[in-house]
């Protein structure tokens, strides 16, 4: 986002530009529905009280601005047909007065027009000479001068809520238009869309934009769990059910055949499911406990060979002919690691477990060291797994070989793996080695995080 | 003696059913994948199908879309050990005729492909021809005929119908309608019956609400003017 694209940048101009808006269209709008007072001819009678002072020339002639004519009348401007001095105005007044003066000096008939807290009279002509005189104003003016004033300020007022109350509804509408959009769609979301209706919202590039963008991917990624999660619940509740059917199937069998040789062989299947069952209830819980973070981290320096030896010492314990197919290759890279014994030999054991159970030949482990991280290896011998399918691998209950469903493993080992790798802080990666088989690569960082 | 087809992946299930249901006077034919399955259910005459929906290869809804596409239709019970009810329902709009969440007893398999057999219309108890509200139903001919379009059903689809028409305008009862179509009562939240009905709804020529659902109580016909 550009500093140009910033909503508050964009406020501020706004703002700024709306107010001088209302702010000078309301006084354009007093000005012009403000009456002002039109100049009226000057009345008789002054006219004929003033007559004898200017219809002599001289006089007339030596009447400069601030001379008293007569009474309260006083000479505001002169202007000479000639001379150095042609045109002299009352320096007491206001600038906008004196451009009042010059405009009246060419009006055609003598008028009256208020000026501030005087009456500006004139113009009086005589031999191309011309002046304008000031009295005082009456209070009757004065009272008219008021009422015409109050109107132009209620008119002003008026013109100001008007004008500010449509651009207030703009600007409302302008902001509130896309919060709306936005509290509609996370309902939307909420209920379980996964792509909300938000127009045109995420290709703007201030910061609703942003929210709209990262709305829209946060709905995305809710339905992508909401999907993972059923159907891992539906895989989960796959193979619980399939065990407890043939279960049911044989307890029932063995009940029928009391006496028949058979019963043995029902007792054993029922044995094998029972057993199934409860490994997968097991990793099932493990896997839930490593995902939600509810694993404690027991660290102390683990001697990760001497680790592997006593792995492979159990397997073989469990059956011989797997202390025959490990192999582990000896190297000074093998590390003491400050790490959790527990999970690290759960992250190894599945991952030899499974070599062993998916290939028939040999499985050769090894630990390869650079300076940030060591890299322990499983291999096999087996027919590898194909290249897009290999991904797939670290998914609860996925299994390359379908054929062998339900004579191998419960299909949660690799996940659990990757789990607790990565609750130590490490990784797990699969890739079919150039030479045929699969190799599986934990890399656990040297220094724990 | 009935020959049963199961199509399943998990052998050792496999072989104990066979063994129950060898042992109830069936005569059972294995297929351990949807291929092989498919193959059987079109190649040879089985009177029912027993169908898992977890199976390598094509699965079971897609075997049972394409038996039916190729207008086979042989009963079939669904066997599923997915848990969601859409799951099971799925099966039945696809063209199933019951299904049987895993685990189930023994038993209760061996009831429900007996209770399917015994209903279907080669043995059916009353042949004759019945007719109501633009419907004619002639198990005789094993022909439903709505508005004289000849109607695609399959064998429990055509039960209930043949149900709902000889009732002539009364509300039959879900429990009943079952009975009739399924051979067994309904039990708790089954909404099997209501996706059968969904289904000859359906395939009707014109207005599926000629066959009216009567909240809390079943379904009728009612005359389309």
């Amino acid at each position: 986002m550009r500093w140009y694209h910033s909503l508050s940048l964009r406020l501020l101009l706004l703002f700024w530009i709306l107010l001088f808006a209302v702010a000078s269209s309301g006084y354009l709008l007093a000005l012009w529905f403000s009456k002002p007072i039109a100049p009226e001819p000057v009345p008789a009678t002054v006219q004929s009280s003033l007559a004898p002072i200017l219809s002599d020339v001289t006089t007339f002639r030596s009447l400069t601005p601030g001379r008293l004519v007569a009474g309260d009348y006083r000479v505001a401007a002169s202007l000479a047909p000639s001379g150095p001095e042609r045109l002299q105005l009352d320096r007491t007044l206001s600038a906008a007065h004196r451009r009042m003066l010059m405009q009246q000096l060419e009006a055609d008939e003598p008028q009256q027009v208020p000026l501030g807290n005087r009456m500006l009279l004139g113009p009086f002509r005589l031999e191309g000479y011309r002046i304008l005189v000031t009295r005082p104003i009456t209070v009757d003016e004065r009272e008219q001068q008021v009422i015409s004033e109050q109107q132009t300020q209620r008119v002003q007022t008026l013109a100001l809520l008007v004008g500010s109350l449509a651009i207030a509804i703009l600007l409302g509408a302008w902001l509130v238009m896309p919060l709306r959009r936005l509290t509609h769609a996370t309902r939307e979301i909420a209920r379980g869309s996964e792509q909300p209706d938000l127009r045109r919202l995420p290709r703007r590039n201030d910061e609703l934009g942003e929210l709209a963008r990262a709305l829209a991917s946060t709905a995305h990624d809710l339905a992508v769990s909401r999907d993972a999660q059923r159907r891992l619940l539906s895989d989960v509740s796959h193979e619980l059910r399939s065990p407890l059917a043939r279960m049911q199937v044989a307890l029932m069998l063995s009940q029928d055949e009391a006496d028949s040789p058979e019963r043995g062989g029902h007792m054993a299947q029922l044995g094998r499911d029972l057993e199934r069952l409860s490994t997968i209830i097991e990793r099932i819980l493990s896997l839930s406990r490593l995902e939600n973070g509810l694993v404690k981290l027991q660290t102390e320096p683990v001697d990760v060979r001497k680790l592997v030896g006593q792995l492979v010492k159990d397997l073989t314990y469990v059956d011989a002919k797997h202390g025959e197919r490990l192999q582990v290759r000896e190297s000074d890279d093998w590390p003491v690691l400050e790490s959790d014994p527990e999970l690290l030999r759960l992250v190894l054991e599945n991952l030899v477990r499974n070599a062993l159970q998916y290939t028939d030949d040999a499985v050769e482990i090894s630990c390869e060291a650079t300076a940030s991280d060591y890299t322990m290896i499983i291999r096999d011998h087996g027919p590898g797994v194909p290249a897009e399918h290999l991904a797939q691998l670290f998914t609860p209950f996925y299994r390359a070989d379908p054929s062998r469903n339900h004579k191998a493993g419960v299909g949660l080992g690799m996940a659990l793996s990757l789990r607790a790798a990565a609750v130590l802080g490490g990784t797990v990666n699969a890739r079919n080695h150039p030479e045929g088989g699969l190799e599986i690569q934990v890399v656990i960082p040297a220094q724990a995080t | 003696m009935s020959k049963l087809l199961l199509v399943d992946d998990d052998a050792e299930l496999s072989s104990m059913l066979e063994q129950i249901l060898t042992k109830e006077g069936f005569q059972l034919t294995l297929a351990a994948d949807g291929e092989t399955g498919l193959e059987r259910a079109l190649s040879g005459s089985y009177d029912l199908i027993l169908l898992d929906v977890m199976l390598p290869g094509i699965d079971g809804f897609q075997l049972l879309q394409r038996l039916r596409q190729q207008g086979r239709n042989t009963p079939v019970i669904m066997l599923t050990a997915r848990g969601d009810d859409e799951d099971r329902v799925a099966g039945l709009e696809l063209g199933a005729d019951d299904y049987l969440p895993k685990p189930f007893y023994p038993k209760e398999l061996v009831a429900r492909v007996k209770a399917l057999l015994r209903r279907s219309p080669n043995t059916s108890v009353r042949p004759e021809k019945s007719e109501y509200a633009g419907f004619v139903v002639d198990p005789s001919q094993n022909e439903a005929r709505c508005d004289e379009t000849r109607l695609e059903l399959t064998p429990t689809e055509f039960d209930i119908l043949r149900t709902l028409v000889r009732a002539g305008g009364e509300v039959v009862s879900k429990d009943a309608l079952s009975v009739a179509a399924l051979g067994r009562s309904l039990a708790p939240f089954d909404r099997s019956l209501d996706v059968h009905i969904s289904n000859i709804r359906k395939k009707l020529p014109n207005e599926p609400e000629r066959i009216q659902t009567v909240r809390g109580r079943g379904y009728r016909i009612v005359q389309f003017s």
